[in-house]
C-alpha cells in the first residue's frame, strides 16, 4: 500500500510511455504522434520533445506553442473581427467564438496547442493507469480566482458534475460517456436517460482529483479542453449561473463589457497572473454580423487587427490587401453529405452506393472550395489524422451507379431531395450543385433545399439526405464515434452497423498507433462500403491578420488564445 | 381636428392588433419551427424541451397565450430575446436611437438636396439644368443600396482608403463611421424626391397665379420663393414623410453591409435566428413607425393646406 502510493507520488509513467518510445526509435510513428501521444499519457511536453529529440539525435522544437518572443512590446489594445454571442454558460457553449472570449477569463485543465499537442494548465499533471480507465489529475497550486478564492478540486468535482447532470443540457454529457450509466428510464423519445455514475470524479485531496472510467479512454486529457468544458467557479449556480454577468475566473483578463451582437472587452487583470506575462492590456471583439464582406472591410481599414475567419469568398480580395496576411489552418473540417439509412430510398443501400459512385471528389474541391484542401474517401477519416489508413483511391463510376440503382428498382432514374443550411458557407451549396450535375450523369435527380442557417440545425438529424458541416477533431476516432456510433444523440443518419461500432471500438482501445491504423482499415472500409455519406474533401480554413499583430497562433478548431500575442 | 385625431389613433390601434394577431399565428404556433429548440440547442433532450415548453407556457391554448402576450405588450413587456438572453426592450431601445441617429443625418442631407434640386429643376421645365437632374436623379434611384454600398465601398474603402469600412461604433460614436451608410441612403432616396418636388414645382409654375406676379414686374426670385415655393412644397411633405417608412426597410440592407449596430440589422438578426420575441417587437414597432408617420403626414397635410382644412 505504501508502495504504491509512493509510486503515485513519484508520478508513475504509463508503460504505453515506453512503447510509444520503441515506436519512435523504429521509426513506426511520427513525431507528432509521438509527442501527442505520450503528452495525453501524462509525460510533460517539455519532457516529451526532449525525450523525442534524443530518440531522434537531432532537436525537435516546438512548432507554434505560445511562447514569448524577447522582444514583445507590452501594452496595447487588439481588436478582433467575431460574432459576440450570448456566452452565460460556459458548460453549454454551442459555438467555438463564445469560447474563444470566454478562454481569456476562465481557463481549462489542459491546453491542446496547435500542434495537437496537450499541455498542462489549470492541471500540472496526471496520471493514467494502465487499463487507461482511472485519471489522477494534479492541480495547479496558488491559482487564484478573480473573487479572491483558492481554486481547488472542488471546483472540478463541480464542473464535472454539473456537465454530467442532464439538466444542465451540456454537449459534455456525449463526450465523457465513460463516466455516465443508464438509469433505466427513458424519455419520451425512448432515449435511453443517463446519469453520471457515484464517485466518477472524486476529490483525493484539496488539489487531487481522480477520475473512474468505466471503459478506457486515451483522450481524457484531450476532451478536457473541448471548448464547453473551460472550469468555472465552484459557486458559479450560487452565484446566479450566468457568466456574463458574474465573469469570475483564473485568467489573466477580465471581462469588462458584454454585448451580445456588438462587442465584448477583457482588460488585464491587476494580479499577477500564475501563467507569466500577458502583453495586450484591452482585447475588443468586435461583432460585425454575420456578412464576410464587412469583415474583410473592416480589416481592409484597419477598424480591426485579426479575424476569427476569413470567408471563402472574400479569401482573394484579402490577399490583395497590403499590410494583411492570409493564413491557412489545415484542419479536418468537412461537409458530408449523409443519407438516413432508416429513411426510403436510403434504406436501400444499393442508392446510397449509387449517388457516392457518381461523386467525383477532385471536382467537388476544386469547384466547391477553389481547391483549398484535400480529398476524402467518403469515410470522415482524414489523411491527416494520425491513424488513417490509405484505402486504394475511390473512382467516379457512373456506369456502376447506373446498374446499382437499375438492381435497386429504379432503371429509369430516381429523384432526392438534399437539405443544405449554408451553415459554414456557401461551399456547403456548391458542394452539392456540384453532386446534382453528377448524379445526373447517372439519372439522378437531386433537388437542392436551400434552408436558412438557423433552421437547418433544427432538422440535421431528421431529414433524409443534408450536408452537414462537421469540425475539426484531432482524432479521427473522436468524430466517429460521435457521428456513426449505433444510437449516439449526432448519429444523423442513423447508421446501425455492430461490426462498425465493435471494430471502432477496438481502434479507440488500441493504444499504439501503428496497431491503430491497421485496425482503422476495417473501420474505414465498413463505413466507405456501407455508402452511409458522400464526404468529398476535407477543406482547409483561412483567417486573416493584420502585419502589426506578432505571435498569433492559428488553430484547427479556431480555439484562440491571446496570451502571448503582443502589437508591433 | 380633435375627431380627425381620434380616428387616426384609433385606425392606428386598430392596424397594430389586426398585425399582431397575424405575427402571433405566424410566430408563435409552431409555424417556423420549435422555440424549445432554439432556446435549448440543437443537443439538448426531448425532456428539457418539454420541460422548458412547460416553464414558458407554450403548453397553454393559443388564444390565452396570446392574450397574455397583448397584455404584456401593452404594458411595455415586450418578453425575453432568445439570442440576447435578456428583454428584449433593453436590445431594442439602442437599437432604434442607432437608427434614429442614421435616418436623421440621411434626411438632414437628403431633404435640403433634393428639395433645392427639384425646385431648380422645376422651375424651367425641359432646361439643361432639369434634365440633367432629372437623368442624375433617375440614375441614382435606379441603382439598389446593395449595389451602391458595393460600389462605395470598392471607391472610397479599398480604393481610396478615406473611409472606414464598418460602422460598428464599437470604440463609441464617430461621425466618420456614419457617412458611407447614409451616403448609400441618399443616393438611392434623392432622386425620388427630388423627382416628386421637380413635378410640383413644374405643376405651380403653369398656374395662372405664378403667371400673373410675373406679368406685374414681380422680380423673378421673390416669384419664386413667396409665392412658388410655399406651394410646391405640400406634396414633397408628404412624399418625405413616407420617406421615413422606407427607411425602415432601407436600413436593413444598408446596417447589415456596414455592420452598423440599428434597427435594421437586429430586425434581419432576429428573423435569421427565429427569435420570436424580438421578431415581434421589431415588427410592431415598424408598424407603429409606419401607421405613425402616415398619421403625422395627413395631420400636417391638412395644416399646411387650407382647402383639407375647410373642407
Amino acid at each position: 500500500m505504501v508502495e504504491k502510493k509512493d509510486n503515485l507520488v513519484a508520478k508513475r509513467v504509463h508503460p504505453g510511455v515506453k512503447e510509444m518510445e520503441k515506436s519512435l526509435g523504429e521509426g513506426k510513428c511520427s513525431r507528432r504522434e509521438f509527442l501527442r501521444t505520450t503528452t495525453l499519457l501524462g509525460i510533460s511536453a517539455t519532457t516529451a520533445y526532449s525525450l523525442a529529440s534524443s530518440i531522434l539525435g537531432k532537436d525537435i522544437l516546438p512548432d507554434l506553442i505560445s511562447t514569448a518572443h524577447a522582444a514583445q512590446k507590452k501594452g496595447g489594445v487588439l481588436k478582433f473581427g467575431m460574432m459576440v454571442q450570448e456566452m452565460a454558460d460556459p458548460g453549454t457553449y454551442s459555438w467555438t467564438e463564445k469560447s474563444v472570449i470566454a478562454r481569456h477569463v476562465i481557463e481549462y485543465l489542459v491546453e491542446t496547442g496547435p500542434d495537437n499537442v496537450t499541455r498542462p494548465n489549470l492541471a500540472t499533471s496526471w496520471e493514467v493507469s494502465d487499463d487507461l480507465k482511472t485519471w489522477i489529475f494534479h492541480l495547479r497550486k496558488g491559482v487564484k480566482w478573480s473573487n479572491g478564492d483558492d481554486f481547488i478540486a472542488d471546483d472540478v468535482v463541480f464542473n464535472f458534475t454539473r456537465w454530467l447532470d442532464p439538466k444542465t443540457g451540456s454537449s459534455n454529457l456525449g463526450l465523457f460517456n465513460a463516466m455516465l450509466e443508464d438509469t433505466g428510464t427513458k424519455d419520451a423519445k425512448g432515449n435511453p436517460i443517463k446519469r453520471m455514475i457515484k464517485n466518477a470524479v472524486e476529490k483525493v485531496d484539496a488539489h487531487t482529483v481522480k477520475i473512474n472510467l468505466k471503459s478506457a479512454v486515451l483522450s481524457m486529457p484531450e476532451n478536457l479542453y473541448n471548448y464547453p468544458t473551460g472550469i468555472v467557479h465552484r459557486d458559479f449556480e450560487k452565484e446566479g449561473g450566468d457568466f456574463t454577468k458574474n465573469p469570475v475566473g483564473t485568467g489573466p483578463y477580465a471581462l469588462t463589457e458584454f454585448k451580445v451582437g456588438e462587442i465584448a472587452v477583457l482588460k488585464k487583470r491587476n494580479e499577477p497572473y500564475w501563467g507569466g506575462e500577458v502583453f495586450l492590456d484591452e482585447i475588443r471583439f468586435i461583432d460585425l454580423g454575420s456578412d464576410p464582406g464587412a469583415y474583410l472591410a473592416a480589416i481592409a481599414s484597419k477598424q480591426v487587427d485579426a479575424l476569427y475567419e476569413l470567408d471563402l469568398t472574400t479569401l482573394q480580395a484579402a490577399k490583395n490587401i497590403p499590410g494583411i496576411n492570409v493564413l491557412a489552418i489545415p484542419s479536418t473540417q468537412t461537409g458530408v453529405i449523409r443519407m438516413k439509412v432508416t429513411e426510403k430510398p436510403f434504406d436501400d443501400i444499393r442508392v446510397r452506393q449509387a449517388v457516392q459512385k457518381c461523386c467525383d471528389c477532385q471536382r467537388q474541391l476544386d469547384i466547391a472550395h477553389h481547391g483549398l484542401g484535400i480529398i476524402a474517401e467518403h469515410h470522415h477519416v482524414a489523411s491527416i489524422h494520425p491513424e488513417y489508413f490509405k484505402l486504394p483511391p475511390y473512382k467516379q463510376d457512373i456506369a456502376g451507379a447506373k446498374k446499382l440503382l437499375a438492381e435497386a428498382g429504379y432503371p429509369d432514374g430516381i429523384k432526392l431531395t438534399c437539405n443544405v443550411g449554408n451553415t459554414n458557407g456557401v461551399w456547403e451549396q456548391n458542394s452539392v450543385a456540384v453532386l446534382k450535375e453528377d448524379c445526373a450523369k447517372a439519372g439522378i435527380n437531386i433537388i437542392i433545399n436551400l434552408m436558412p442557417t438557423a433552421q437547418y440545425w433544427d432538422v440535421w438529424t431528421k431529414a433524409p439526405m443534408s450536408l452537414t458541416s462537421w469540425t475539426h477533431r484531432p482524432l479521427a476516432v473522436m468524430v466517429l464515434g460521435l457521428a456513426y456510433r449505433a444510437g449516439v444523440p449526432w448519429n444523423e443518419s442513423s447508421y446501425n452497423n455492430p461490426a462498425f461500432d465493435a471494430a471502432l471500438d477496438e481502434a479507440e482501445g488500441t493504444f499504439d498507433v501503428d496497431s491503430r491504423r491497421v485496425k482503422m482499415e476495417k473501420v474505414e472500409k465498413i463505413l466507405q462500403d456501407d455508402a452511409v455519406m458522400v464526404q468529398p474533401f476535407f477543406r482547409s480554413v483561412f483567417t486573416a491578420v493584420s502585419d502589426k499583430v506578432v505571435g498569433l497562433e492559428t488553430h484547427p478548431t479556431k480555439y484562440y488564445r491571446f496570451h502571448k500575442v503582443s502589437l508591433a | 381636428m380633435v375627431l380627425l385625431l381620434l380616428k387616426r389613433i384609433g385606425f392606428m390601434i386598430f392596424t397594430m392588433i389586426v398585425v399582431s394577431i397575424i405575427l402571433f399565428i405566424l410566430l408563435e404556433t409552431g409555424l417556423t419551427g420549435d422555440p424549445a429548440t432554439r432556446v435549448l440547442g440543437n443537443f439538448a433532450s426531448a425532456e428539457q424541451k418539454e420541460m422548458w415548453r412547460d416553464q414558458h407556457g407554450y403548453n397553454q391554448p393559443v388564444i390565452i397565450r396570446y392574450a397574455k402576450w397583448l397584455g404584456n405588450f401593452a404594458t411595455g413587456d415586450l418578453g425575453t430575446s432568445i439570442r440576447y438572453k435578456g428583454p428584449v426592450k433593453d436590445v431594442l431601445l439602442p437599437r432604434l436611437w442607432s437608427t434614429a441617429i442614421l435616418g436623421f443625418w440621411t434626411f438632414a442631407i437628403m431633404i435640403p438636396l433634393s428639395l433645392t434640386l427639384g425646385v431648380l429643376s422645376g422651375m424651367k421645365e425641359g432646361s439643361i439644368l432639369d434634365r440633367s437632374i432629372s437623368v442624375f436623379g433617375i440614375l441614382t434611384t435606379s441603382v439598389p443600396e446593395f449595389a451602391s454600398a458595393v460600389f462605395f465601398s470598392a471607391l472610397f474603402v479599398f480604393g481610396l482608403k478615406w473611409l472606414p469600412g464598418t460602422s460598428s461604433m464599437s470604440d463609441g460614436f464617430a461621425f466618420k463611421q456614419l457617412i458611407l451608410p447614409a451616403m448609400v441612403l441618399v443616393v438611392y432616396d434623392f432622386g425620388y424626391v427630388a423627382r416628386m418636388t421637380r413635378a410640383s414645382m413644374a405643376e405651380v409654375m403653369t398656374s395662372q397665379y405664378i403667371r400673373s406676379a410675373v406679368l406685374k414686374g414681380l422680380p423673378y426670385r421673390q416669384v419664386i420663393i413667396r409665392h412658388a415655393l410655399r406651394n410646391a412644397l405640400i406634396a414633397p411633405f408628404t412624399v418625405i414623410m413616407l420617406q421615413i417608412n422606407w427607411l425602415l426597410s432601407g436600413v436593413i440592407v444598408v446596417e447589415f453591409f456596414f455592420a452598423y449596430k440599428g434597427f435594421g440589422a437586429l430586425l434581419l438578426e432576429a428573423s435569421l435566428n427565429n427569435d420570436i420575441a424580438l421578431l415581434e417587437a421589431c415588427a410592431m414597432v415598424a408598424v407603429v413607425v409606419a401607421v405613425g408617420s402616415q398619421t403625422l403626414a395627413d395631420i400636417g397635410y391638412t395644416f399646411l393646406n387650407p382647402r383639407i382644412r375647410f373642407s
